[in-house]
């Protein structure tokens, strides 16, 4: 209602005496009607991208060489008002790439079921030049022969999901409701892979079906609630094994066989229960337990050409994987004091690795200590949460609260019962803990915002050594101290504080504005025996943004973030042997301070400019800067080998800004009372040094480090300018 | 008859013009446009007072409700509107001139309806299926109002829509509103994946996530990492948030860092896992842990493998190079 308004004389008594003198002019039935009725719209119009936009047009269906491209969107709704029948039929992108629609009939409260289709589509930015044979199949050869006449060509790599739902609901009884969820998708494409022995192009040709099943009964009374039922989900790999061969002879000609993950399958019932002891204590409980299974054959089982000099798998045609996962999960959120809340929690989650453990391949190979036998990767993570609230002076509350994760993990065994080998030191138990105080102000008309800080320390047992000694001490020389010098970054102890200030302010009825400032810091130790790994992190963000409504008919918004994350890590090279410090002593340290930086803007304007035009502009920018500091101390001469090499490499990363300038203008003229017509511009550039697929004087990147080479080169597009029009006609209708 | 009707409709007319005062106040005789005993508040909220949506979105359109499915009466479980506001008895005998009271419960923006009673209006009908945690969750516990993101009276709940969702998330997020921007990203701003694809945010799943772990909500979409694999890498069965950041970042396959600096973060640096960060000057030179696919040149099945050939192809002088996930 219209507050400064009092004297308003009141059109529905008006239509009332009007429908009671002349029967219901269907002008009044309308007016009311626009505003109470589902309204559909179908929206018809034609685009095109003025240039090819390789990165910004990953996802969204529209690269230039598809144009122009047909725009299709609309959302059908039809209700019938006596039965509460709801009849829709949605559709985006109708005539691009990533189309998707849906169609859903729903008597409310009673049955309902709704089938859809949604495309997905990723196309690399990338363009490989390769003579590679037989890309995406499951049989390709390089060609390492007579590359000069060798037929090339140009593939653009990318991937296409088509998922296809089901959903059913049905109301069985009051408060007692059946939904069940079907879900498939067919993944298929091709992505840029390699035989892993050396820098060789080849393609992973992805064809896989993924099936998703959850069927759920709900009960819910005002006392209590529960949700219980199952939840399934399969995935299929329908190819099993690339094979590599090569076209010529050479030292690795030899055809080499590359795995894909197995078919696999997961099982899980769940039950969800909540109870309100009184309007103001409430308890849940979540139950799970799940099994996933991959017992898919080995793909290399069945391959019989091995090269002579690898031997053949022996032992098991099958992983006979089991991972089990069980999840207990207690709550309880009370108000004790009017003033006051509480809430804590206490959750046990388990992954239990089942798997046998065995050997797949025959032993007496170099390095036979680290032979392939299958790793057992279990977790048990208890966490306990308690967390409190105070609510003072009406607007304030303060908050504090407490948690404390620990987590065990197997160590992983041989088939013997000794412990495998590890390549990375590991701990057994990961503790953490967390702390959080909160100061908040709400319900203002005019200023809200909270300050909080968090601190927490991450702390564990002593590391599991990598390699052939697997006791816990440090310092028994060789190998054994070289390979044991780096925390891993997911288990180091770590301390970690966070700040967080954010305030909302309306300083004038027309204007609100929001700042955020966010810091962080990460300092990590155990440095004394292992002196490398993550140092110190940083993270901060400072942002606001503004939003100023001028009159009832314009509005307009800016924002601008600045954000930051650095990432101090110690890491050193040595010999792989034969160093002048002897053997694989005496490491070289290396310190790199890692820096993304970004900074964004967006500027954005709605204008009702007349009662049949509107109009509306937005300014995007967002700059980011990553930087690759490093100091590097070189290694002492002798042994083999040295990395780098300053005859065949940059010695350092150069930084890497990347620029997005976004311009999108838009009007909608309104032709009639049910037709619209709508114009796009859109102008985009985006740039960028990126060295990824480059090398360091910036010429495109060539596959070859070695005899096998076949000189795919790859060549990406680091500048892209490009202009967007369209128009729709928009038609709605009840 | 018909010169009744017309009798009757100015006799309405007259009353509607010259007993404002009396009018500003609910009729207790007009008919319900929507929910039962809507007529109330109608009689005043009608369409003369009422705003139709626009572009602007500057404030609800009160009839708007009946284009959802809160104003489908055949529903028996739907809500009327003293069902969500509360009796309101001040606001509705307010007569004369003056702004009345506000409702017993409102839920715009500058309320003074603390959050918990904003909150259990909704959870009244709300509080089982997916709602059940709710009140354990993080949203919860930070006094985020279930009306901060939805909005009840229009047909297009920008939170509900994958499209706009963005939008409403943004609005506090905004750390994640600039990596959604970063070159690597998944597919939001494009609207095929919305934030609510990975968060439930009524539950108190950790990170608020679909599913009770990381790894579970990634194996929606990415069921292929699953495994178990003959060979398997440790992070990955733990935790993809290890090594990647799925809101967006500047390295590619939103990793938090780049190889070889992101691998180094774990692995030795024995012989060319200690490679410094460096472009190779063409060709042949050597040593490409930091360009293409940096380690993952080499060890490219790094979710994990199920290869058993196991030693170089024809130098078998190496390691075993499934286990080493090179294929």
């Amino acid at each position: 209602m219209d507050s400064n308004n009092t004297f308003n004389p009141r059109l529905s008594v008006i239509t009332l005496a009007l429908l009671a003198a002349f029967g219901g002019p269907a002008w009044a039935d309308d007016e009311i009607d626009e505003l109470i009725k589902p309204e559909s719209t179908v929206s018809i119009g034609v685009g095109h991208w003025s240039n090819d936009r390789p990165q910004q047009g990953i996802y969204d269906g529209m690269r230039e060489n598809e144009s122009p491209h047909l725009l299709i969107d609309a959302d059908i709704v039809k209700r019938d008002d006596a039965t509460g029948t709801w009849l829709r039929f949605e559709t985006r992108n109708l005539g691009l790439d990533n189309r998707e629609f849906s169609g859903e009939w729903l008597r409310q409260g009673n049955i309902g079921i709704k089938v859809d289709y949604n495309r997905i589509t990723r196309e690399s930015p990338q363009t490989f030049n390769t003579p590679l044979q037989g890309a995406g199949t499951t049989n390709q050869t390089v060609v390492n022969s007579g590359l000069a006449t060798a037929p090339r060509r140009d593939l653009t790599l990318g991937t296409t999901r088509e998922q296809t739902g089901l959903s059913f609901y049905k109301n069985l009884l009051p408060g007692l409701e059946f939904n069940v969820n079907f879900k498939h998708e067919e993944k298929t494409g091709e992505r840029a892979w390699s035989p892993g022995h050396a820098v060789q192009f080849v393609t992973e040709p992805v064809d896989s079906t993924t099936r998703q099943l959850e069927a759920a009964l709900s009960y819910t009374t005002k006392k209590w609630q529960l949700r219980g039922g199952y939840n399934g989900s399969w995935y299929k790999n329908n190819n099993p094994l690339v094979r590599v061969g090569y076209t010529g002879a050479a030292s690795n000609t030899n055809p080499t066989y590359l795995s894909f993950p197995g078919d696999n399958e997961a099982h899980q019932l769940f039950l969800n229960g909540g109870y309100n002891f009184t309007p103001t204590t409430r308890a849940t409980l979540k139950l799970e337990y799940a099994r996933a299974l991959q017992d898919d054959y080995l793909p290399t089982s069945g391959v019989t050409d091995w090269p002579a000099a690898v031997q053949a798998a022996v032992g098991p045609d099958k992983l006979d994987g089991k991972v089990d996962t069980r999840l207990a999960q207690f709550g309880l959120t009370s108000r004790p004091f009017k003033n006051f809340s509480l809430n804590a929690s206490l959750r046990y989650h388990e992954t239990k690795d089942k798997t046998p453990i065995r050997t797949f391949s025959t032993a007496g190979q170099p390095y036979n200590a680290t032979a392939p036998d299958y790793v057992r990767n279990s977790y048990k993570t208890i966490t306990s949460k308690l967390e409190g609230t105070y609510r003072f002076a009406e607007v304030y509350s303060f908050t504090a609260g407490l948690e404390d994760k620990r987590q065990d993990r197997d160590r992983p065994l041989r088939v013997t019962g000794a412990e495998k080998d590890i390549v990375v030191p590991l701990r057994s138990e990961v503790d953490e803990l967390t702390g959080r105080l909160e100061l908040r102000r709400s319900l203002s008309d005019t200023a809200n915002g909270s300050v909080s800080w968090l601190h927490s320390k991450r702390s564990g047992n002593r590391y599991k050594r990598a390699l052939w000694d697997h006791s816990d001490d440090i310092g028994l020389g060789g190998l054994q101290d070289v390979r044991n010098l780096t925390n891993p970054l997911h288990m180091a102890k770590r301390d970690r504080d966070r700040l967080r200030v954010s305030v909302d302010w309306s300083p004038l009825e027309a204007l609100s504005l929001q700042f955020s400032a966010e810091e962080g810091r990460d300092k990590y130790h155990d440095h004394s025996t292992m002196v490398n790994g993550l140092d110190k992190g940083t993270n901060r963000l400072y942002t606001i943004d503004a939003v100023y409504t001028a009159t009832d008919a314009l509005k307009l918004n800016a924002w601008y973030s600045y954000d930051q994350n650095k990432a101090e890590q110690s890491h050193y090279r040595t010999h792989t042997t034969g160093g002048a410090g002897g053997g694989f002593g005496d490491p070289a340290f290396k310190y790199s301070d890692l820096q993304d930086t970004g900074n964004s803007l967006g500027l954005g304007l709605r204008w009702e400019a007349t009662s049949r035009l509107d109009i509306g502009a937005d300014l995007e920018f967002f700059r980011s800067v990553s930087q690759y500091d490093q100091d590097v101390v070189p290694l002492d001469a002798g042994g083999v080998p040295v990395f780098p090499t300053t005859a065949n490499l940059s010695l350092g990363a150069p930084d890497i800004e990347n620029k997005l300038l976004r311009l999108s203008l838009f009007s909608v003229y309104t032709l009639d009372k049910s037709s619209k017509v709508r114009f796009d511009f859109i102008h985009e550039r985006w740039k960028t040094d990126d060295w990824t697929w480059q090398f360091a004087d910036g010429s495109p990147f060539v596959y070859g480090a070695n005899v096998n080479t076949d000189g795919t080169t790859v060549y990406t597009k680091p500048k892209q300018v490009s202009n967007f029009v369209a128009v729709r006609y928009i038609y709605s209708f009840r | 008859m018909n010169i009744a009707r017309q009798m009757l409709a100015l006799a309405f007319c007259a009353s509607a013009f010259f007993s404002a005062a009396a009018l500003a106040a609910s009729d207790p005789d007009a008919p319900d446009l929507i929910l039962k005993g809507d007529a109330k508040c109608t009689s005043c909220h009608d369409e003369a007072d009422d705003t139709k949506p626009t572009m602007l979105d500057l404030r609800p359109s009160i009839l708007a409700i009946g284009k959802t499915k809160h104003g489908v009466i055949a529903d028996g479980r739907t809500p009327s509107c003293t069902d969500c506001h509360g009796e309101s008895e001040s606001h509705l005998n307010h007569k004369g001139s003056g702004n009345p009271p506000k409702p017993d419960r409102w839920f715009a923006k500058n309320t003074d309806t603390p959050v918990d009673a904003r909150n259990e209006t909704c959870l009244t009908c709300h509080q089982g299926g997916k709602h059940m945690n709710w009140q354990s969750s993080i949203h919860a516990n930070r006094d985020v109002a279930c009306t901060s993101c939805h909005k009840v009276h229009t047909d297009h709940d920008k939170v509900r829509d994958k499209r706009d969702q963005t939008e409403v998330c943004f609005s506090c997020h905004k750390e994640q509103r600039v990596q959604v921007n970063r070159p690597s990203h998944h597919p939001v701003l494009e609207g095929k994946v919305a934030c609510s694809s990975c968060h439930d945010v009524h539950n108190d799943n950790p990170k608020t996530l679909i599913k009770s772990s990381t790894n579970d909500t990634c194996y929606t979409c990415h069921m292929e990492k699953r495994g178990p694999f003959v060979h398997s890498h440790q992070p990955v069965t733990e935790d993809c948030g290890i090594c990647h950041n799925p809101h967006g970042t500047t390295s590619p396959n939103l990793l938090k860092s780049r190889p070889p600096f992101l691998c180094q973060s774990c692995h030795d640096g024995l012989s060319h896992h200690g490679a410094a960060a460096s472009l190779p000057r063409g060709p042949g030179s050597g040593n490409f842990q930091t360009v293409a696919r940096g380690c993952l040149n080499c060890h490219t099945n790094i979710h994990g493998s199920n290869s058993t050939q196991n030693s170089s192809d024809g130098s078998a002088t190496g390691y075993n190079q499934s286990q080493s996930l090179r294929r």
